[in-house]
């Protein structure tokens, strides 16, 4: 039987909305050009050079991915495009910004002979990485485009994909085990999650995120029958046969293993969060989720218990009450998190031996481990200091953020835009999700539909974990806010989201080929 | 089997989740910024306070301090404090921090607070730095001026004197002078680090003096016998007494240790009986006692604080005064906790003892008697205006307590009058100002805290005051010219 939506569709067929996504896409434009232009008017009292150099690249970088578009996938949703070039402009603005600010640093830093700042806001090199990734984009709709013969050279559509579900899966595996590999992984800022490939340093879990969609969706496609049997009832509950049952405990033995070894509760989080989602859509059964819940609330409360995981409690105590722990929290072997801040007499002894970190050496000498709330609560005063309308942008200080131009990014951009604009980009994530989701429903494939919502899904995931980290809502992780925080391994992976999206609303959205009926009508026999 | 169910009941949930994030960041920024700006921890208040001029401080009409462009990067703007010594009990200095005004009102001054965001919300709108209000002092700096000398000229040198004066009706305070205090000029932000180390060899201090607590609002003091005045109000309303009740003025020998309490002369009133009027006048330290010990220590100390004992005043918000007591319990040298025992409550109701007062205290005594029994909450800044003298603040007078009736206030009016008629402080007649005298001693070797609390003028009084200085003598010698060169000073129009 046919869906509702697909009755309505069958009166009323999609329209190419081309005109409606230049609309959107030259606002998108002239919002991105506008923050430019405000920084340097606020900031230095003229039309900053970055205006014609950033911002126009990325206007012309949009202008090319809207014309191959619209050339190649006419009938695609017309709003993805334009809000993730929306995104990605106002976080090269604010990157921009940063970097004039740090900039100043970096001078002062050379004229004093001290060592550079290595981890900078970099707009030049921010706008390299949207050239690849709008690059990744345009070349993605090339060779997924829209072609009558199937066996076309490099024709490659989201449903090739399905062929290769298990060489997907190993492939996203390695990529996750990459950063732990000694020689290649690094740990940048407490997590490991990086690899160096010669001078970069590559985030490869955001590439493994696209993957695992892939092989969720193919593997639960093909077993969706079987796993939404019903074995036993319990209560209103319809259970799963226990059989069927190792999947999700192998995916939840992966993620503690990434929380323990990447020491990396956002992957971990992200990971399940997208299994449990994409197996409820492929068996309708709540049961899932309930297990899956379960699971991951035993996952939380085993790793809370054993002794060699006691950093997720030092997170999570340093996160529900972090004031006390603003210079530092201990972790002692007892599990306990005490503070050593300037009131404690540790504190003192260390800072008066003339040590630079007081409250690292003084948890050092009670054989803990050390951590602090200081990005957390540092990043909260850069959102109390915007309070509802923001200082503008290019007036506050938001490079007094650790990390403003990756991770702390929502709150530098919630210090200079305020409450007023923090809400509007959560809008457009909303609405790029929304988007998404309304591809899953208007596909008519069920591994596409699959598809469409675990990847619509996961960035929804990926959007709360790292802004309700970095606003307190729950512990603080370090995963990128897509298409916003400064990195190419982000940028690249979120653009090719945003065109397999874009190829996948295409199909849903593109009229069923017409039967040729040069016959006329078919005749009818009786009305009865 | 569809999927589209499923798939729209997470896209339910995924909205839920951004409805979480707004909640959250409508939390953090709108409920939780004004605290997240003022955590302790938030190194950005502090920071970029030198880059902008700060608001000025007047009063009177003249200004007292201002910012300064230094011509240098860090700080863009030096403070300028004229006559620094003489005001700094009332402005108080700031260096990045800040006491006393600069601090009570730091955020007007700097620009920050949300009263100025709100008056000029088209100016925030277009990206201009609001400006550091203006503040205007209630004092009078004439007066202040010459409370610092008279201090200044009759305290005993190394010691410590402090005189206020405080507009009965509102609350205002006129006059708050400190001898000896500080020059806040060498603190300032553009002092750098020889202003810090300035800062810490003030906060030490030397010998009894601490420059950074001045006397007026910031030191206790033993009130001596002006304390009587609080012993005779508290039995007038817990002993139904009145000025005319008559009082055992004969010796006093201490219930538990037998010794005597002296009079200064057991001769006139204080002969062996006496009505309280002219107890009072005289000073007889024993009958005074005797009501003390008849009334008990805790009755004492709860009556004593309906005149603010026991707590420390808020003058302005964040600018506590120091707090004045008549311990019921206190921590002895050890460091334990003693009761005030017989002899102690005895001792306690002629102010000595461990009874502590501010100069500030005795003056709200002595403005609730001639605000007919009401006392009103005191304090410092009349007026906060804007660059464009739009008025951001304004002080309304605010009654603090009312610790006795109007017509027991008239009578304390006319035993103080009477000090000076017939009293201890008959060299002060003629000078328009009638008061208690107080002469608290300190122990052997230390000068006498020397005290003088009353109003002016005589007629229709309109001012309370206190004046306490130390040095050899009495309070009638020692105080009482000063605060009639201080009242001569504030009443002149």
């Amino acid at each position: 039987m046919n869906s509702l939506g697909e009755q309505i569709r069958a009166v009323l067929p999609y329209q190419r909305r081309n005109a409606a996504s230049f609309a959107v896409l030259a606002f998108a434009m002239v919002l991105t050009l506008s923050a430019f232009a405000e920084v340097g008017l606020a900031r230095d009292g003229h039309i900053p050079a970055g205006l014609f150099t950033i911002g126009g690249g990325l206007v012309v970088l949009a202008l090319a991915a809207y014309f191959v578009q619209a050339k190649f996938l006419p009938y695609a949703d017309p709003l993805l495009l334009p809000l993730a070039v929306a995104l990605n402009g106002l976080g090269l603005a604010m990157i921009y910004r940063l970097d004039l600010d740090t900039s100043d640093t970096k001078k002062a830093a050379q004229l004093a002979g001290k060592k550079l700042i290595k981890d900078a806001a970099d707009a030049p090199g921010q706008l390299l990485w949207t050239f690849v990734g709008i690059g990744l984009f345009v070349a993605a709709v090339l060779i997924m485009r829209d072609t009558t013969k199937t066996d076309a050279p490099l024709s490659f559509t989201p449903k090739t994909a399905q062929r290769y579900t298990y060489l997907t899966g190993l492939v996203a595996i390695i990529l996750l085990l990459l950063p732990i590999v000694p020689g290649i992984g690094a740990e940048i800022n407490g997590a490991r999650v990086w690899i160096h490939v010669g001078p970069l340093s590559v985030q490869p879990g955001e590439f493994a995120k696209l993957l695992l969609v892939v092989f969720f969706a193919g593997y639960l496609v093909n077993k969706r029958q079987a796993m939404s049997l019903i074995g036993k009832k319990l209560g209103p509950f319809s259970l799963p046969r226990a059989r069927d049952l190792g999947p999700i405990v192998v995916i939840w033995f992966f993620c503690l293993g990434v929380l323990f070894m990447q020491k990396d509760l956002g992957t971990a989080l992200l990971f399940f969060g997208l299994f449990v989602s994409m197996l409820y859509i492929a068996t309708q059964r709540v049961s899932w989720v309930a297990i899956g819940v379960g699971l991951l609330a035993v996952g939380v409360f085993v790793a809370t218990q054993l002794p060699f995981m006691a950093h997720v409690n030092q997170r999570i105590d340093i996160w529900q009450n972090p004031k006390p722990y603003f210079d530092g929290g201990c972790l002692l072997d007892s599990g306990k998190v005490v503070p050593v801040n300037p009131d404690t007499t540790i504190y003192k002894r260390e800072k008066a031996a003339g040590s630079g970190y007081p409250g690292f050496t003084a948890c050092a000498k009670l054989g803990g481990e050390y951590s602090d709330s200081r990005q957390l609560m540092m990043g909260l005063f850069a959102l109390g200091e915007g309070g509802v309308l923001g200082t503008g942008l290019g007036q506050g200080q938001p490079w007094q953020t650790p990390l403003s131009f990756s991770d702390f990014i929502f709150d530098s951009m919630g210090e200079e835009l305020g409450l007023t604009g923090l809400m509007a980009l959560l809008l457009i994530y909303a609405l790029i999700v929304q988007r998404g989701m309304k591809t899953a429903v208007a596909a008519r494939d069920p591994y596409l539909k699959l598809f469409a919502g675990g990847v619509s899904f996961v960035l929804g995931l990926q959007v709360f974990v790292i802004v309700g980290g970095v606003t307190k809502l729950i512990p603080l992780t370090g995963l990128t806010t897509p298409f916003l925080s400064q990195g190419g391994s982000s940028l690249m992976a979120n653009w090719i989201l945003i065109a397999i999206l874009v190829r996948m609303s295409h199909d849903a959205r593109k009229p069923a080929p017409q039967a040729i009926q040069d016959e006329g009508m078919t005749q009818i026999v009786s009305t009865r | 089997m569809n999927m589209d169910k499923p798939i729209r009941w997470v896209a339910v949930f995924g909205m839920l989740l951004f409805f979480g994030l707004m909640a959250q960041v409508n939390y953090v920024q709108g409920s939780e910024a004004e605290s997240l700006r003022t955590d302790p921890h938030n190194a950005r208040q502090y920071q970029d306070v030198f880059n902008s001029p700060r608001g000025q401080i007047s009063a009177g009409g003249e200004v007292l301090v201002t910012s300064t462009p230094t011509g240098k990067d860090n700080p863009k703007y030096g403070r300028t404090y004229k006559d620094g010594p003489i005001f700094a009990p009332v402005t108080g200095y700031f260096n990045g921090n800040a006491t006393q005004v600069e601090r009570a009102y730091n955020s007007l001054l700097g620009g920050k607070d949300k009263r100025i965001a709100n008056q000029h919300w088209f100016d925030t709108f277009i990206g201009k730095k609001p400006e550091g209000a203006n503040v205007e002092l209630t004092i009078n700096p004439e007066a202040q001026r010459r409370a610092y000398e008279q201090l200044k000229a009759k305290t005993a040198p190394g010691r410590r004197g402090g005189a206020v004066v405080i507009d009965a009706k509102t609350g205002a305070v006129q006059v708050a002078a400190s001898w000896p205090s500080f020059d806040p000029n060498e603190v300032a932000p553009q002092t750098g680090d020889k202003g810090v180390k300035r800062l810490e060899q003030l906060d030490k201090g030397s010998g009894v003096i601490r420059p950074l607590n001045d006397n007026a609002l910031s030191q206790t003091f033993p009130p001596g016998s002006t304390f009587k005045t609080v012993t005779a109000t508290v039995a007038m309303n817990k002993l139904g007494m009145n000025d005319q009740t008559t009082l055992d003025t004969s010796p006093l020998s201490l219930p538990e240790s037998g010794t005597n309490l002296p009079n200064d002369s057991d001769s006139g009133s204080c002969g062996g009986q006496a009505p309280m009027k002219g107890a009072y006048a005289e000073s007889c330290n024993t009958s005074f006692a005797r009501l003390a010990l008849q009334l008990g220590i805790e009755r004492l100390n709860q009556g004593a604080a309906e005149y603010g004992f026991g707590k420390s005043v808020t003058l302005e918000p964040q600018m506590p005064a120091a707090e004045s007591d008549v311990p019921v319990n206190y921590t002895d040298a050890d460091g334990k906790q003693q009761h005030t025992g017989r002899d102690a409550t005895a001792r306690s109701g002629i102010g000595q003892e461990n009874v502590r007062a501010t100069p500030l205290q005795m003056a709200m005594v002595a403005s609730a008697i001639v605000n007919h029994g009401k006392l009103m909450n005191p304090y410092v800044v009349s007026t906060v205006r804007a660059k464009d003298q739009s008025e951001l603040y304004s002080a309304s007078p605010k009654e603090y307590s009312q610790p006795l009736s109007s017509d027991q206030a008239s009578q304390f009016e006319d035993m103080m009058r009477a000090v000076v008629q017939a009293g201890t402080a008959k060299n002060l007649q003629g000078m328009n100002v009638a008061g208690k005298t107080g002469t608290a001693e300190q122990g052997p070797g230390i000068p006498n805290a020397r005290w003088f609390v009353g109003f002016a003028p005589v007629d229709n009084p309109r001012y309370g005051f206190a004046v306490m200085t130390e040095g050899d003598g009495f309070g009638a010698t020692g105080a009482g010219p000063i605060a009639a060169a201080i009242m001569r000073q504030v009443l002149k129009k």
